[in-house]
């Protein structure tokens, strides 16, 4: 049984469908990338799944329950997590006390919560910014946050919506390690969104390519690569030229 | 018990913090074995009960952000609940006090479902509104007096008169309501660290992310605002002993409702201290201003105007209020 299912999904706002027949299916332990361009409904799409959007028809399943319009706090405590990819936080709340609001959905207790969200700071490599403001830190930090605290809820699939936005490269390296670390040792499923390819590429089991709301084409990063139709609507000429090797010659 | 323990600690704040606090605290204990004039004392008593009216906002308006501007109904009930309780069938303050607090947390449930549909400024108007019609409902109910409301005849009982806290010398009062102000400061140090703190916290932030970590948004603010109205129903049940006359237009007042929520601005919205510090700065400035301002012919209300200029000044330049003030000296210094 697949862990997440999204059957014939439709999210239409007025006249515009923004997700548009939208079906696939995800395994327990799979590493998804969802790309397309801009508009192409890929936010509606984890919006719809997390809850926070009731799709106009079709349906979530998620570990065998359908999940369709429960609302997000109902499907968070399921199990399915999610970052978002503009952070706002008001400066209320630092670091550590972000991250323990996450723990808090599995435990009353404020100890408790402390120990935890501190191992998930040490973890994500934040041990030393507990203290801090998050609208204080560089954009890489803030990124770490939004996952630690997402993965404070003990989540089986996390959604990340571009965390490699706005990183250079070597900090897109670090997340990355980071995504592993979650995927791999933690043994969460990961779903994410990103414009990034080289962390698509790199990262990923399988791609899914949305455009116009409709999903165009599934697959693993090197058919993905490979696929005109995506090449045409998203990846472009040039990004095939520079990075993808012909079929049966070497890279160039 | 984690909760009971969490409420008595107060070992994460600064040293310089509880040494200062604790010197108030025992300043405030001591106060009535020194000479005091009736004026200071009424003053004293008043910031007791402003502090705790406004612990109660905090929760709900400072840590989650929600600006309610209707407390007063809420204190209007405690007030009623306990005068009408005492008069009508003679039932002591220490059980018609309850009764009035489970009347108030009950009221806030019916009117917190259909109003935390609402956010931001519209939130607050119709907080306004709520209380302005419960104030007009009392204005005409003949059983509660109507607009001319009820009194309490002491000569009727006889003080001290402890189970109905019917007493001549105002020190009575002063440390009922002390012990009052102390569980206040309990109450809110273990709010500030439980799980619902922290929700109302993250809700203040952003209720989207709130949401994805799976709190139910409207249910957590109809919980704190609960909390919020347990407080203020308790003081109104204070205030109607200690006054001995209640009559909508004083109890249930626009004013006292904003004054309120001004204490906990002023002081510092979200923050521990806020609004203690608050009622600590504004109740001792308006009691004074209206002493001295107030009898002067032409001067009625100049004390309102006075405190409205300090507030004005205070949200334009550090909508924080004074704690925000001091903490922003202190990350500068380090002290």
């Amino acid at each position: 049984m697949a862990l997440l299912e999204v059957h014939n999904l439709v999210k239409a706002f007025g006249g515009l469908k923004a997700n548009d027949d939208v079906s696939f299916q995800l395994e327990q332990g799979d590493l998804l990338s969802v790309i397309g361009p801009n508009g192409a409904g890929k936010t509606t799409l984890f919006n719809c799944i997390a809850g926070m959007f009731a799709p106009t028809s079709g349906r979530v399943v998620f570990g065998g329950e359908d999940i369709t319009g429960i609302g997000a706090p109902a499907v968070a405590r399921r199990g399915l997590a999610r970052t978002f990819q503009v952070y706002v936080a008001g400066g209320d709340l630092n670091v550590l006390e972000n991250v323990m609001v996450g723990c808090f959905m599995r435990t009353g207790s404020p100890a408790r919560a402390r120990r935890q969200a501190e191992g998930l700071l040490e973890e994500m490599g934040l041990k030393e910014l507990g203290r801090a403001m998050v609208n204080e830190l560089p954009v890489a930090a803030q990124k770490r946050v939004t996952m630690a605290t997402a993965l404070a809820t003990e989540p089986r699939l996390l959604l990340l919506d571009e965390v490699a936005a706005g990183l250079n490269p070597s900090e897109i390296e670090g997340i990355m390690g980071s995504i592993r670390h979650v995927h791999g040792e933690r043994g969460v499923t990961v779903m994410l969104i990103e414009h990034v390819m080289e962390l698509v590429m790199n990262i990923s089991r399988r791609v899914i390519v949305l455009d116009y709301g409709r999903k165009i084409a599934e697959g693993s990063p090197q058919d993905i690569s490979r696929d005109p139709q995506v090449i045409k609507a998203y990846l472009g000429e040039k990004y095939v030229r520079d990075h993808v090797p012909a079929s049966g010659g070497a890279p160039a | 018990m984690e909760a009971i323990k969490n409420a008595f600690d107060f070992s994460d704040f600064p040293r310089l913090d509880r040494v200062l606090a604790a010197g108030v605290f025992a300043a405030l204990l001591a106060f009535p074995l020194f000479p005091y004039s009736a004026f200071a004392m009424a003053t004293v008593i008043q910031f007791f009960m402003f502090s705790l009216y406004s612990m109660g906002w905090n929760t709900i308006g400072g840590y989650g952000g929600q600006v309610d501007l209707g407390q007063a109904q809420y204190a209007g009930i405690g007030a009623y609940t306990t005068t009408v309780c005492l008069l009508r069938w003679d039932i002591p303050f220490w059980v018609s006090m309850p009764i009035g607090v489970v009347i108030a947390v009950c009221w806030s449930f019916a009117i917190g479902y259909p109003l935390f549909k609402l956010k931001g400024h519209y939130f607050a108007i119709a907080s306004i509104a709520t209380s302005l019609v419960l104030k007009d409902v009392f204005e005409v109910w003949k059983f509660v007096g109507a607009a001319r409301g009820l009194g309490i005849l002491p000569s009727k009982y006889q003080p001290p008169d402890f189970l109905r806290l019917i007493f001549r010398e105002d020190v009575y009062y002063y440390y009922v309501i002390f012990g009052f102000f102390a569980l206040g400061l309990l109450a809110m140090n273990w709010f500030r660290k439980s799980r619902l703190g922290f929700q109302l916290r993250s809700i203040k932030d952003n209720e989207e992310v709130a949401r994805s970590l799976g709190i139910n948004v409207r249910w957590a603010k109809i919980k704190t605002y609960g909390l919020a109205v347990t407080f203020v129903s308790v003081v109104g049940s204070f205030h109607a002993v200690y006054v001995k006359n209640i009559e909508p237009e004083d109890t249930m007042s626009l004013d006292l409702s904003i004054l309120i929520a001004l204490m906990a601005m002023m002081g510092g919205a979200g923050s521990f201290w806020g609004p203690v510090i608050g009622a600590g700065v504004l109740i001792p400035l308006k009691s004074y201003l209206k002493e001295w301002l107030g009898a002067a012919a032409g001067m009625v209300g100049m004390d309102l105007i006075i405190y409205g200029v300090i507030i004005m000044l205070i949200s334009a330049f550090e909508p924080r209020g004074i704690w925000g003030i001091v903490e922003k000296i202190r990350r500068r210094t380090r002290i």
